[in-house]
């Protein structure tokens, strides 16, 4: 893949070409996860509701069907939300800094200055490995509330990119 | 060099102990653990609570093994800690049980706080404290050090941050030292009458109340008993069987009058506890403030690492022409559990008039025109998107007051949300922004009014935030990350919004310097 570094400092558009999707495969894995943690939880309230070891109260045996339904619901919502605002999360690579745009209803475009950057981690978990993709993080002294994290990259991908942050002679002067 | 400057009791390489005095501090931070856990023991204290209340004397035993216990960790700690100077590095080792070993290089320090608590007054020692840029867990504190000997090594570390001299490393020690005493000098200072103004205008209540929470019981208990004894039946005064509508009212508002009263002298008394003496001195890149009554404390600030200077002022400020002014430098990492801890990341200048916070902005961001730039205000819309909560709100709470009490009710609830409302006005009347060449103003408030101000080139993240609705109107909001937190400019202008974001990359790129 090459990425297409633009040598300007404009504040890029997410509907120029520059800016690149995710990788396809994250929707899918974002879509699944939610529906893995509503299986967890209905599995253990499908649990408890049938457990013979302690007599529960009958109000929340009969509340049981209802929060089944209100759980599948939710996560159907969810999973609605997250068909739609995947494709809206893409990053782009400049020069000097990193962009991430994301956003149904409301569109945010997060700028981190290279230059800015004190280390990179990429994140793996069982399923992102399941599906071979990674989240990028990258840190700056902004705090951990804000740290600027690309997710779903194809892992060769992320690798590129933390290599190209790694090389980029901003980061290696002291900022 | 080191070995002049550091060693007044022992060679510099070998693992030095405190002075036996520590073991006072490490008695006192026992208690204070103690007494935070003890919130841990009140389900315990609650089953037996009835047996204790009928053998009172079963205390007497507990708080003496507890106090034993205290004061047995206290020597083991005071035994087990050591620390050593070599090679430009502070070394630390301290623990029990779980040994803990610090090595810190004096070019990483980035804070340096002398603490002087009452208790090691007499004895004339302190507690450095060295706060590192990094985590909170990375900080050192050397207790019971004498006072001489930690201003040397304060002076020490800080000098090692500097670009050394070629000439001969004790000379150029004592030399800057020196300087540095030359060329400090002092900024500001608060007087007891502005240190009176501040508690008045900020509640500074918290100090005590702070302090009180263990006891609040007690007092409650012996003030209805003073008011018994000299002779007030205060349930009289509020029954309204017995008196007339207007006496209780009255009775109510002379409560209120005298509870506002008390809290405000307890107000100027935790301000005259925290400021005393309050000092802002300045050498050529550092800020030091030195203040307490009790607790001195003595901050040291570079001044390269400011990060945002913040001009807050409460309606009771604006009134009486009185600014707080906070300088405020990198605090990720630390985690804020108190606002005394607080304390020691920011600067807070308080109560001081506008020339005087004019001549201290002027001198930590040069250059720089908070007092004179003017602000540009932000869309209209502000108000209307903050009036769409209220929309349901009403709704919901017109009907629940119809079914309650008619008419009335939703005349009462419109009452309160015109009210909403106008505030809601003054909101935005007060939120603006500029900028020049290196720096952001925004201005905020609602009663009061908040000034900040902060150069483009620390900037460490923005963030461009844009609904379908304010994409229409052509409308923006943005958040700059600063190190010391974020700020947050809603509903410019789209292009006011690009260009300032545009240029802060750009100068962040492109003008290279440090934000440290």
């Amino acid at each position: 893949m090459n990425y297409q570094i633009v040598e300007t400092s404009a504040l890029p558009d997410p509907n120029e070409i520059n800016f690149e999707s995710l990788n396809k495969r994250y929707r899918p894995l974002a879509i699944c996860t939610t529906w893995l943690f509503a299986l967890l939880f209905i599995a253990i309230m499908t649990i408890t509701r049938f457990q013979p070891f302690i007599n529960l109260h009958t109000d929340l045996l009969a509340i049981y069907p209802y929060a089944f339904g209100c759980v599948m619901i939710i996560t159907l919502l969810i999973s609605v939300y997250l068909f739609f605002a995947i494709p809206c999360k893409k990053y782009c690579l400049k020069e000097h800094d990193l962009h991430y745009c994301s956003g149904l209803i409301f569109r945010k475009i997060i700028s981190q200055p290279i230059l800015r950057i004190q280390h990179v981690e990429l994140k793996r978990g069982p399923l992102e490995r399941a599906f071979n993709l990674a989240s990028l993080q990258v840190f700056s002294a902004g705090g951990s509330l804000h740290t600027f994290e690309i997710p779903g990259l194809d892992m060769r991908d992320s690798q590129k990119i933390r290599q190209y942050i790694l090389d980029h002679k901003d980061v290696l002067t002291d900022g | 060099m080191d070995k002049d400057l550091l060693a007044p009791e022992a060679s510099n390489n070998h693992w030095q102990r405190l002075s036996p005095i520590a073991v006072l501090y490490f008695v006192a931070s026992g208690i204070k653990t103690a007494a935070n856990n003890a919130i841990y023991l009140l389900p315990a204290l609650a089953v037996s609570y009835s047996t204790a209340k009928e053998s009172p004397q079963l205390w007497i035993p507990i708080v003496i093994a507890v106090l034993c216990l205290i004061s047995l960790t206290s020597f083991l700690q005071y035994a087990f800690y050591s620390f050593r100077l070599a090679n430009e590095n502070i070394e630390i080792r301290s623990g029990v049980f779980s040994k803990t070993y610090i090595n810190l290089p004096f070019t990483r320090i980035q804070n340096v706080t002398i603490e002087r608590p009452l208790y090691y007054r007499f004895t004339n020692t302190c507690c450095l404290q060295l706060d590192t840029a990094g985590s909170a867990k990375q900080e050192a504190k050397i207790v019971a050090l004498p006072v001489d000997y930690a201003e040397r090594l304060k002076h020490s570390i800080l000098l090692k941050e500097k670009p050394a001299t070629s000439k001969s490393a004790t000379d150029c020690a004592s030399e800057s030292l020196a300087q540095n005493a030359q060329a400090e000098y002092v900024l500001n200072t608060r007087s007891i009458k502005d240190l009176v103004i501040h508690g008045i205008t900020n509640n500074r209540v918290w100090i005590i109340i702070g302090a009180m929470a263990p006891f609040y019981d007690d007092v409650a208990r012996s003030l209805a008993g003073f008011a018994e004894r000299a002779g007030i039946d205060y349930q009289h005064y509020f029954d309204s069987q017995s008196q007339a509508f207007w006496q209780v009212g009255l009775a109510i508002i002379s409560l209120i009058f005298v509870a506002m009263l008390s809290v405000t002298l307890l107000s100027v008394i935790g301000s005259i506890v925290l400021f005393y003496d309050y000092s802002l001195a300045k050498t050529d890149d550092r800020y030091i403030r030195r203040s307490g009554l009790f607790t001195k404390q003595e901050v040291t600030i570079k001044r390269s690492r400011l990060q945002v200077i913040a001009q807050k002022q409460d309606w009771l400020d604006v009134i009486l022409g009185r600014i707080n002014l906070e300088l405020k430098q990198n605090s990720s990492g630390i985690q804020q559990t108190n606002e005394l801890q607080d304390n020691q990341n920011k600067i807070l200048v308080p109560s001081v008039t506008h020339s005087e916070a004019d001549i201290i902005i002027r001198d930590a961001f040069s250059d720089n025109n908070l007092g004179k730039i003017s602000f540009n205000a932000i869309s209209p819309r502000f108000i209307l998107r903050q009036c769409l909560w209220l929309i349901p709100l009403n709704l919901l709470f017109s009907l629940m007051a119809y079914f309650k009490s008619g008419l009335m009710g939703i005349l009462l609830i419109q009452i309160i949300c015109s009210f909403i409302i106008c505030l809601i006005y003054i909101r935005w009347k007060r939120w603006g922004y500029a900028s020049d060449n290196e720096y952001i103003y925004i201005r905020k408030g609602l009663f009061g009014v908040d000034h900040y101000c902060f150069p483009k080139f620390k900037v460490q993240q923005t963030q461009f935030i844009q609904s379908r609705m304010m994409l229409k109107q052509g409308l923006a909001s943005i958040n700059v990350i600063m190190a010391s937190g974020a700020l947050r400019i809603p509903f410019m202008r789209q292009h006011d919004a690009k260009s300032i974001l545009e240029n802060v990359l750009f100068t962040v790129s492109f003008k290279r310097k440090s934000w440290m």
